[in-house]
């Protein structure tokens, strides 16, 4: 097809003058997809300088306001740019392959959003120089925020603005394409199960960004200006930030869940070779943790003085939301039943996120109880909880997905040895570093210590997750080297490498500049997981 | 069957009933809800498990036997119906347990012994009821990076085997109290007052820790309240032992 168009070289042996002026789709995801991957680098880097602290207790490496800003930058540079910002990469390049589309429906506006995304990693750069750091966490709660001693509340302030413009960009754009651009016969009951993921994520990010926003203006306000939003000598209240950043930033959790159980979704169809188990009740369960994340916010703020009726009420929201997740995860299951199981490296990482993904929930629902949660409340327990979700389940999902898409991107088959071995070498690693948080929070260790007191078993459950963090990133480094390895010096791909029905498979790897030729044509009964029917 | 579900709930209540007398609170009411709740855990962990490492070996692909699957097997609402209203029952029983549990935990016994503690940056002031002031803060001089020291001021003390309920504020940013033992955080936040209540049945030394990010030296802002039987608490608190000291703390 390639010959037929005469375009002789593929679409991403462009100049750089193209890559930075360009509204193509594929390209501005790869940049979103690049730009992650470094600052999830980076903040790797950050919390093995951190592990090797906590080695042992006493002070052996880095001052504590060093270890503070590594894990304040951990915090954002993992969340906004890895665990958020991956999925614009996997929104941008796949949502008008899989909706039969030219382009998404704003493709200067995603262009523009990119750039701003580019900005926010600017700002974010800047905060490394000395000087100009920021040490009260990604939380950045005030007062302590609003206090000199915290570095430069500003720079976190602009990091927030900017990468949330770029997700309401990015938000309005992908919701319009997948509303109005989608190839006849593709309906919202026969789509991609990772479209509607990135849909209701988007969806989130339009709802909640707003707030976030607004309580970052006011604690710059507080900071620079002199207004009182936060201050409680003035008759400002510092809960109400908490109330908003929440009211984002839990959503937020699902704006990084989603997408990625979208991905598993395809990959595990795909590779069990049959059609996804229980398809409505899965986009059901998608739409209904969307809507009910909305509701749950106060449980991060258990132990913070509000009333009891309040964590009573959201306690039953926040363990409601256990229903639909655990919806997917046996839908997941039963469609693995009766399949035909391929294990190429892309499954090995779906397969491995599921099951590490139920650990991460089971120690999520006790968080939801406020009888449980005052003792674990802020304790390495919640750290654990949330790197089996996060550093887990979404890291697996998204490699996965690196592996599973990498032909269509590349036009390369990526190292399956060593693909494999990176997933094993992960997937130790990471149980290794996050069990021990576990462990050792339900003995009481908070989070956010650069520091410990000499109690026998922390010494040795922190040295644990120390040599886990070692093997973990050497996982991740092999991963990488796979990926790169494939594209340098991978066989050609096919078109369809893993024979899925669904529509991206259909075009050449990589696709042309303009996707289709033509709209394409689906079969009546198309439905996009499944053995390959055309 | 109905009178033998009564004696196992019997037998069970007195079991956790004695367990509760014994151990400190509100620690003991959290162990139950986290026995609970790993037990569940298990299970459901193993429900999903077991038959996913069933099926991704028996229904392993095989050339020339099984390259696909069963295109027509897509859902089973009956099926998908039992996976949504057990998990249902599950999480509606573990939040009204839980409420139950957490309602107890926050109404301190009327006998409780009333302390206020202050929170900064980083230390925590102990103020008693008769008016004395205990302070307990790391020592930051050159040697602090060699870890928890504290400062040789006289040590907060509190009686063992009697309800306390600690009233809670900060002067500065947002902190967070936890006993060790006792398994109870509660954030001090600046221009409120929060509270949480303990009792601890057995003599010694126990860590504070903060759980609330306050900054750089977040991590050493701790005491070791000394836990000791009434009649010395009540001698030590009549009595003006090493109160000048305490005054020179509070003035650090």
């Amino acid at each position: 097809m390639r010959e037929a168009i005469h375009i002789e070289k593929p679409w991403f042996s462009a100049s750089l003058k193209e890559w930075i002026f360009t509204t193509d789709h594929k390209k501005i995801g790869i940049m979103y997809g690049i730009t992650s991957l470094v600052f999830f680098i980076v903040g790797g880097i950050m919390a093995l300088g951190m592990r090797v602290e906590l080695f042992n207790p006493g002070t052996q490496h880095v001052s504590p306001d060093t270890y503070n800003y590594f894990l304040t930058v951990h915090g954002a540079l993992m969340l906004l740019w890895w665990a958020i910002g991956i999925w614009g990469a996997f929104a941008n390049f796949l949502i008008p392959l899989m909706i039969g589309a030219r382009d998404v429906a704003f493709p200067r506006l995603n262009a523009l959003g990119y750039w701003t995304f580019f900005a926010a990693s600017v700002i974010a750069l800047i905060t490394l120089i000395p000087g100009n750091q920021i040490m009260h966490m990604w939380t950045g709660y005030p007062p302590y925020s609003a206090n000199p001693n915290s570095g430069l509340t500003a720079l976190f302030v602009f990091i927030w603005h900017l990468t949330g413009a770029a997700s309401i960009m990015g938000a309005i754009n992908f919701l319009t394409t997948v509303v109005r651009m989608r190839a006849p016969g593709i309906g919202f009951f026969n789509m991609n199960l990772f479209l509607h993921g990135v849909s209701s994520m988007n969806l989130i990010q339009l709802l909640g960004i707003p707030s976030i926003a607004g309580a970052v203006t006011m604690l710059f306000l507080d900071t620079y200006v002199g207004t009182n939003f936060f201050n409680p000598a003035k008759g400002g209240d510092p809960i109400l930030y908490q109330n908003l950043f929440w009211f984002y930033s839990h959503p937020a959790v699902y704006v990084m869940v989603l997408p990625a159980f979208g991905v598993i979704s395809e990959i595990v169809s795909t590779f069990a070779r049959k059609p996804i188990f229980g398809y409505k009740s899965m986009v059901v369960a998608i739409w209904a943790i969307a809507l009910v994340g909305f509701m749950v916010w106060t449980h991060h703020m258990f132990v913070s003085g509000i009333p009891d009726w309040v964590k009573i009420l959201m306690s039953y929201t926040t363990v409601l939301i256990g229903v639909p997740t655990g919806i997917k995860i046996f839908n997941w299951v039963g469609t693995l039943y009766r399949g035909a199981v391929v294990y190429k490296t892309p499954m090995l990482y779906a397969l491995g996120a599921i099951l590490m993904f139920l650990i991460g929930g089971l120690t999520g629902i006790p968080l939801g109880l406020p009888a449980f949660d005052i003792a674990v409340h802020d304790s390495y327990f919640v750290v654990g909880h949330f790197h089996y979700v996060l550093g887990m389940a979404v890291t697996l999902a998204a490699f996965g997905g690196f592996f599973y898409w990498w032909p269509k991107v590349t036009g390369r088959m990526y190292s399956e040895a060593l693909g494999k071995l990176s997933f094993w070498t992960i997937i130790v690693g990471s149980n290794v570093l996050y069990f021990p948080q576990l462990i050792v929070g339900l003995s009481g260790m908070p989070r956010r210590y650069y520091d410990y007191p000499v109690i026998g078993e922390w010494i040795t459950l922190h040295q644990i997750q120390t040599v886990g963090a070692f093997v973990l990133a050497f996982g991740i480094l092999l991963g990488i080297i796979a990926l790169i390895k494939g594209t340098l010096s991978g066989e050609k791909a096919p078109a369809n490498p893993w024979m899925s029905n669904s529509l991206e498979w259909r075009l050449p790897s990589p696709p042309p500049p303009h996707n289709f030729d033509e709209p394409p044509k689906v079969e009546k009964d198309y439905c996009p997981h499944g053995y390959c029917k055309f | 069957m109905a009178r033998l579900t009564a004696l196992l709930l019997g037998l069970i209540t007195a079991a956790l009933a004695e367990e509760v007398s014994a151990k400190d609170m509100p620690a003991a009411l959290w162990d139950t809800l986290n026995e609970i709740w790993l037990a569940l855990s298990v299970v459901i962990y193993l429900i999903v498990a077991v038959p996913s490492l069933i099926f991704m070996i028996k229904y392993r692909y095989k050339r020339g036997e099984r390259e696909m699957g069963d295109q027509e097997h897509e859902g089973h609402w009956g099926l998908e119906a039992l996976w949504t209203i057990v998990p249902l029952i599950v999480v509606i029983y573990l939040a009204t347990h839980g409420f139950a549990i957490f309602k107890e935990m926050r109404t301190p016994p009327k006998d409780a012994l009333e302390i206020k503690v202050t929170a900064f940056m980083w230390g925590w002031e102990f103020e008693y009821p008769n008016g004395k002031k205990v302070y307990a803060f790391f020592k930051q001089d050159k040697d602090a990076v060699k870890g928890y020291r504290a400062q040789e001021f006289e040590k907060p003390l509190l009686p063992v085997g009697r309800p306390i309920k600690v009233n809670l504020t900060s002067k500065d940013v947002i902190h967070a109290f936890y006993l060790r033992p006792a398994k109870v955080v509660q954030d001090a936040v600046p221009g409120r007052n929060t509270y949480l209540w303990f009792q601890v049945n057995e003599a010694g030394e126990y860590w504070v820790f903060c759980r609330e990010y306050c900054g750089t030296w977040h991590s050493r802002m701790f005491a070791k309240i000394k836990f000791v039987p009434e009649t010395e608490f009540n001698n030590w608190l009549g009595g003006k032992t090493a109160l000048k000291k305490t005054d020179e703390g509070g003035a650090l």
